[in-house]
């Protein structure tokens, strides 16, 4: 009979550190997704701004943050945040804290690692989602501006009800594809000491020298939060965000 | 602004210790990003062209290769094959060797799904008047779809490779003396001119990246008019 050798599976404790890094990447990857789509939109509406000064900045800021690496942009921050902010800051942001909320509830003060990757990845990933949201604005027939101009709408009112709603529908997609793009990028922030599921599992390979078992396990977790995300968006084109034109009228 | 400093380390930042050791710092970023390019771009065009002329189980086992290749970040495939292709193939394999791999591999992966995309993008029609007239399937892909698809893949294939500059970078978790580990070094033995030495390297990578957009936009201005 084929004996196969004994599989060497990771220490419980092991496979709780790596829990915890899971959490970190999706904590993180989830503030920076708000925060690079809030910043995104704003970047969007100046990019197509009428003042030429306010699309060539915004213009100015994506090719910069574009063009080079995010792990050049994380070091900088990581590291020239001390020259870059006044002495104060640095060290009111380096102070362990928590936040008090309501009924007794506290919030641990992020690490100064956490705040820089999550300040730099949400630079990085806006100038990206703006360009999605941008194409989805451009994707919405011109037909609806004329119509929601005739029917006495401002151009904000047109831009808040008529226009967006449908553009983030056509850009709904490619901006669930810029998500799984800021998850996978969270890895980098391990070079800047941010203990996700990358660190996780580059220590415990170090600790235990399984290198197989630590680095399937943190793959595995990552192709499952990737496949999450694509569940969600299927569920969401089923339902209230159906691209335009489908099932609705 | 201390300028000083990078203009004392300049040659370190450019070539490294070369010639007098192993070559490193941008060269070693720019050597990296071409084998990788190279790599990444004949491994795209040979899997577009597979996932669109193999039927059954092979083609559903490409797929799923190229999904998992999408879905896991670069920096996850760099460990595998820093850790593990020595382990496999019981040789010492040289660090800058499984960088290369990792990032053509990847490269490869989205390349390979835009390129199937773009032989798709042909029509219907093109690949029937192809068979229509006495062609084969595989003359029909070389002759006719491949070179319609690859014109219309031009700008997918340049946005990948700036996407491969910029990955080169992650090289410096692995210790190969590219132009970020460079900096990094040379960060932590002076720890006053952070700004500065990131600054310049950054925009080393940004000339790099947007001298191949201009390069591609040129290029592709010629393709239209030939």
């Amino acid at each position: 009979m084929l004996s196969l050798p004994p599989i060497d599976w990771l220490a419980p404790k092991y496979l709780n550190w790596m829990l915890w890094g899971v959490l970190e990447t999706l904590f993180l990857s989830l503030l920076v997704a708000l925060a690079a789509t809030v910043f995104g939109l704003l970047l969007a509406a100046l990019r197509d701004s009428r003042r030429r000064v306010l699309s060539l900045a915004a213009l100015a800021y994506q090719t910069v943050f574009r063009n080079t690496p995010l792990l050049v942009q994380l070091l900088f921050w990581y590291f020239g945040a001390s020259s870059l902010l006044p002495a104060q800051a640095v060290e009111w942001l380096n102070t362990p804290r928590a936040l008090t909320l309501a009924a007794g509830w506290t919030l641990p003060w992020p690490s100064f690692e956490f705040i820089a990757g999550l300040f730099g990845l949400s630079l990085y990933s806006a100038s990206f989602i703006a360009e999605e949201i941008r194409a989805g604005i451009r994707g919405v027939p011109f037909g609806q501006r004329q119509a929601a101009a005739a029917l006495g709408l401002s151009g904000w009112q047109a831009m808040r009800w008529v226009i967006l709603p449908q553009a983030l529908r056509i850009a709904l997609p490619p901006l669930f594809g810029q998500y799984m793009n800021v998850v996978k990028n969270t890895s980098l922030t391990m070079a800047i000491g941010v203990v996700e599921l990358s660190y996780t599992s580059r220590q415990i390979e170090t600790e235990t020298l399984k290198t197989f078992q630590a680095f399937g396990v943190a793959t595995l977790f990552y192709i499952a939060i990737i496949v999450a995300i694509e569940l969600v968006l299927q569920q969401l084109r089923q339902g209230r965000w159906a691209p335009v034109g489908v099932g609705r009228r | 602004m201390n300028a000083q400093l990078i203009l004392d380390n300049l040659p370190t930042l450019l070539w490294g210790a070369y010639p007098n050791g192993p070559l490193g710092g941008l060269a070693l970023t720019l050597l990296l990003a071409s084998l990788a390019g190279l790599g990444s771009a004949l491994l795209g065009v040979a899997g577009g062209v597979a996932l669109t002329m193999w039927q059954g189980w092979p083609k559903r086992l490409l797929a799923a290769l190229v999904g998992f290749l999408r879905a896991i970040p670069v920096l996850m495939l760099i460990f595998w094959a820093y850790f593990l292709l020595p382990i496999l193939f019981g040789v010492d394999i040289p660090e800058i060797a499984t960088v290369v791999a990792a990032l053509a591999l990847i490269g490869g992966a989205y390349l390979a799904h835009g390129a199937a995309a773009g032989l798709a993008a042909v029509g219907r029609g093109q690949w029937q008047a192809g068979l229509s007239l006495g062609l084969s399937r595989w003359q029909t892909l070389r002759l006719i779809a491949l070179p319609q698809a690859l014109r219309m893949m031009l700008p997918s294939f340049v946005n990948q490779w700036v996407a491969l500059i910029k990955d080169t970078s992650l090289a410096y978790i692995v210790g190969v003396s590219e132009l970020t580990y460079v900096a990094t070094q040379l960060n932590n033995r002076t720890l006053v001119y952070p700004t500065e030495v990131f600054l310049f390297v950054g925009l080393m990578y940004f000339l790099l990246c947007s001298s191949l957009q201009l390069a591609a936009a040129h290029w592709s201005r010629r393709l239209r008019v030939a």
